[in-house]
């Protein structure tokens, strides 16, 4: 049985999870490629398909300086941005996630140097202590929504989330997405409750959260640590949800923090997120097809990174060609020193090359990763490949 | 329209707790102590970085973020969820300084009062940026000495004038916008009472000398706030609708403001002719708020 | 190295006195680390900041725990801040203070000298700025730093004007200032430190204070204006008269300077 579906461009799959997810207060402010989300939102709200506080901003910063204290005060709250809008909330990042208060938002991916989709934005608030969720396609978005959502909320995290595909490429294009039904969606996601106390008559409860906040009286380092180890927990959370997610909605996107694709006794994998992934399969397929042994990792949760899944498929093969669609200058490719960082301690671990790819846009072709599939295959079977990193 | 409230009526019971790390003599402190009085338990308070932390200890639920600019975005997102939950009787208050207000604060401000944001934005002035060391903000008065606008062969202190944010906050069209002192407490406590029964975006604004960087013994924080209002420099008025302009004291003859300014080290440096001309602006606006008195603002 | 803990009192010119003295010293060639400790910027409240010394450049980041010697600005703040917290057993306390080091309210195994530093401030510069006051005191008592060398310092900080009037002060201080003496015979009561956290319930500003106000209940008309104008809500209305909590009080004189009956006397606090 076909559920409801409707072909949609990934900005609307963001404007459903929204509804479904039966957010109460909205702030708006429009940046390409993420304009029509609020645009949808906008048009829901005002035909009465969604029951909230739309808050047409002045700003990204107050989008989502506003949505922060709405969460606190008890309402489950949205916010979307993409690329330099992201940058501008910066200061307000870090505020939400020293809260403990878990806001959703939707960043469709742009590079902070133009327009054109790369994951530059969403690298630069890596360590806000947010959740970083990467989709391949719009209905992954509109999943990942809803299940951000539940794993924010979760006690053992209380975290705020990014949700993110990347733009033009899924913000814009029509594909067919299944909507999934409200009712299994409230069963699924039961009604927000704040942790923090801000009605009036909480004065006492609103002080004594407030030193904790602030450590007063503990070892000043306390709230940091409180913020790592609920994102050590959230990696279980990912998995549960996940899990639930699958039976009940009858989709799951590997464990929720990576997916395997065809990866049963290759030698080597590429490994990479969001729409490089997506297409990265087809390479795989067609590599695959012509004899050659090689797999694909797909890595969904960036935030908290998924350490333990790579120790262990590390063992598991001899050559890892890790793609990254995103740099920092004088360093390099960032998930290519996340991973290597992860397996330095196994005992056998496989060799890695870098690929920096589809910056600023640049298109990322079907040949492009399967050329790239060879050549991590090859050093899986001893050839030495310098230099290490290539621009794809 | 407001009426000021005898002191004598004020209920008994403290919203603050005693005693605070502001500096001796802090007037800030003394607003906030105001304003937990007037606002009673129904108020939740949105906290920025400035002095305001330092000084408003009230027993009332308040959220701070070190986001100093985000006073307006802020509290868009705790009355709009409070809207939404059902508890619209929650008074939604920022006691937030000069520079979240006039400065970096600016945007936040004017896109919540363009968007009626139901909240009670009280700024109290203290003419700079005090909780960093006191530097100039754009409510610091010209010619005033602050650690960014010191004197010296090729300075006099702060050379532009003061943003008159207040009438700005009036353009906006918002149901309420008052100034107040901290030395006229019956006349300030009445435009809280009259704001706090209100809907929508409510602005007041207070003079509140700061002793430590107004160079000022703190003994005479209140006295120089005084002074300010009768030389006319602080002239108490609200405004309704952005529409309904009402002087709310008149002094009969305005003090000089040469007076005002020899109690103050940061303007200790006035040459007569830099005095003049303040007093030339002075007496120039309040001639026109006279004009306006009873009548519209615009 | 030598370790030197300073507590002051918050815009009285501790840290300009600190750098002062590393000025001084850097010109007869040691090298120095001079630490506020910035909270927020209040003024009154005590304040406390640290000194190495040593032949070069100085490694440790970390704060001074166990100070080699603890100068005290104000006389009042020996009872309200535990100023010989960490001092090293034999260590110097010279503190500002008008009676002999025996009668300065400090006791332990340490050796206290003092001076009237105020005294000498008010006579010479007119105002209770003890800074270089308590300098010229050091010199003598430490024998640490030599007099003109912190008079060097003293032309290099300050417009001819100034630094005349501080070195005149300094000066003053030096000839006055008594030896130190041993006071492990000497019993006090041990003095905590003040809670200072944000929201919590019992706070104590009373260390900030110079002066007190008394209030006389028979001029007081019950008009609440110092009630509602004290900054630290330290005065209730009890029977319709004001009466403070000194626990609260910080003593900035509003109250008395606004009173409409003169109902509020304004006395120094004793020492």
């Amino acid at each position: 049985m076909v559920e409801k579906f409707e072909v949609m461009v990934g900005n609307k799959a963001v404007a459903y999870a929204v509804k479904l997810a039966r957010v109460k207060f909205i702030s708006a402010f429009p940046i390409t490629p993420q304009t029509t989300i609020v645009q949808y939102l906008s048009d829901m709200v005002a035909n009465g398909e969604i029951d909230a506080e739309f808050v047409t901003v002045e700003g990204e910063l107050t989008a989502q300086a506003s949505a922060l204290t709405a969460t606190a005060a008890g309402v489950r709250s949205f916010t979307a941005t993409a690329g330099p809008g992201l940058l501008y909330m910066h200061h307000p990042m870090h505020a939400t996630s020293n809260a403990r208060l878990p806001l959703v938002m939707a960043v469709m991916h742009r590079g902070v140097k133009g327009m054109q989709p790369d994951h530059s934005d969403m690298m630069s608030q890596r360590d806000t202590s947010w959740m970083m969720f990467e989709c391949e396609n719009s209905q992954e978005i509109l999943d990942t929504g809803l299940m951000a959502y539940k794993i924010a909320e979760d006690s053992r995290v209380r975290l705020p989330a990014i949700f993110a595909g990347d733009g033009y490429i899924l913000s814009y294009t029509d594909e067919p997405v299944e909507i999934p039904d409200q009712g299994k969606v409230d069963a699924f996601l039961p009604p927000y409750k704040s942790n923090f106390p801000l009605l009036p008559e909480q004065g006492l409860e609103n002080q004594k959260i407030q030193m904790e906040q602030w450590a007063v009286g503990a070892d000043e380092q306390t709230p940091w640590k409180n913020q790592q180890d609920a994102m050590d927990s959230a990696k279980n959370v990912i998995k549960e949800v996940s899990s639930e997610y699958e039976r009940v909605f009858g989709r799951s996107y590997g464990n929720g923090l990576v997916e395997e694709y065809k990866t049963e006794g290759v030698d080597a994998v590429l490994v990479a997120m969001g729409t490089i992934a997506s297409t990265t399969r087809t390479a795989i397929d067609r590599l695959q097809a012509e004899g050659k042994k090689i797999g694909l990792v797909k890595l969904k949760s960036f935030k908290p990174f998924p350490a333990e899944e790579f120790q262990r498929i590390a063992p598991t093969v001899k050559s890892m060609g890790i793609i990254d669609r995103n740099i920092s200058c004088g360093s390099g490719g960032i998930t290519f020193s996340e991973i290597r960082s992860a397996i330095y301690d196994v005992d056998e671990h496989p060799k890695t090359l870098s690929y920096i790819a589809g910056l600023n846009g640049k298109e990322v072709r079907v040949q492009d990763l399967m050329r790239i599939g060879e050549k991590t295959l090859k050093i899986a079977n001893g050839l030495v490949v310098t230099p290490q990193v290539e621009w794809v | 329209m407001s009426k000021p409230v005898p002191l004598v009526k004020l209920d008994e019971k403290e919203h603050i707790a005693s005693a605070n790390q502001a500096c001796q003599g802090c007037a800030g402190a003394t607003v906030a102590h105001i304003i937990g009085k007037v606002l009673g338990d129904k108020m939740v308070r949105q906290e920025v970085a400035c002095c305001g932390p330092a000084f408003g200890n009230l027993y009332q639920p308040s959220i701070y973020a070190e986001i100093f600019e985000g006073a307006g975005a802020m509290m868009t997102g705790l009355n709009r969820a409070f809207k939404k939950m059902g508890r619209d009787d929650a008074i939604v208050t920022g006691i937030i300084g000069d520079g979240g207000t006039f400065d970096i604060g600016f945007q936040g401000l004017s896109g919540a009062a363009e968007r009626n944001e139901n909240l009670l934005w009280i700024c109290y002035d203290n003419e700079a940026y005090m909780n960093t060391g006191g530097q100039r903000s754009s409510a610091t008065t010209k010619y005033a000495q602050t650690t960014t606008t010191p004197i010296g062969e090729f300075s006099r202190g702060k050379k532009e004038k003061r943003k008159n944010v207040t009438a700005m906050v009036a353009l906006h069209n918002v149901p309420y916008v008052a100034t107040a002192s901290v030395a006229y407490p019956e006349d300030f406590i009445g435009k809280l009472e009259y704001a706090k029964n209100l809907k929508g975006f409510r602005f007041i604004i207070v003079s509140a000398p700061c002793p430590t960087g107004w160079r000022v013994e703190p003994q005479y924080a209140i006295r120089v706030a005084k002074d300010m209002v009768l030389s006319g420099m602080w002239p108490l008025y609200e405004v309704t609708d952005g529409e309904k302009f009402r002087l709310t004291f008149k002094p009969k003859e305005l003090k000089p403001i040469k007076e005002v300014l020899k109690l103050q080290g940061r303007f200790r440096h006035m040459t007569d002719d830099e005095t003049e001309e303040l007093q030339d602006e002075v007496t120039s606006y309040w001639a026109k708020l006279i004009q306006k008195d009873g009548g519209s603002f615009q | 190295m030598m370790e030197i803990r300073f507590h002051g009192r918050g815009g009285q010119g501790a840290v300009t006195g600190v750098r002062l003295l590393a000025t001084a010293l850097y010109y007869e060639g040691k090298f120095t680390q001079g630490i506020p400790m910035y909270g927020t910027e209040r003024r009154g409240a005590p304040v406390v900041s640290f000194l190495r010394v040593g032949e070069s450049r100085i490694n440790e980041r970390d704060l001074v725990h166990e100070p080699d010697i603890v100068v005290v600005l104000d006389p009042l703040l020996s009872k309200s801040v535990p100023i010989t917290d960490g001092l090293k057993k034999g260590g110097l306390v010279l503190i500002n203070h008008p009676h002999s080091g025996m009668e300065a309210g400090i006791g332990g195994p340490f050796r206290v000298a003092t001076v009237d530093a105020t005294k000498v401030a008010m006579e010479v510069i007119g105002r209770p700025i003890t800074n270089t006051a308590i300098l010229g005191a050091f010199a003598k008592v430490t024998g640490m730093v030599k007099l003109e060398s912190l008079e060097e310092a003293a032309k290099h900080q300050w417009d001819p004007r100034l630094a005349e009037v501080n070195i005149k002060a300094m000066r003053k201080a030096y000839e006055i200032a008594n030896a130190p003496v041993d006071v492990s015979e000497i019993k006090v009561e041990e003095v905590t430190e003040q809670v200072r956290a944000r929201k919590t319930g019992e706070r104590d500003v009373s260390s900030w204070r110079l002066f007190r106000p008394i209030f006389n209940d028979e001029k007081c008309i019950g008009c609440r204006r110092c009630y509602i104008l004290c900054p630290e809500v330290a005065i209730s209305m009890i029977n319709n008269k004001a009466e403070v909590n000194y626990q609260y009080c910080k003593g900035c004189g509003i109250c008395q300077e606004e009173c409409p009956t003169k109902a509020i006397g304004w006395v120094e606090e004793k020492i």
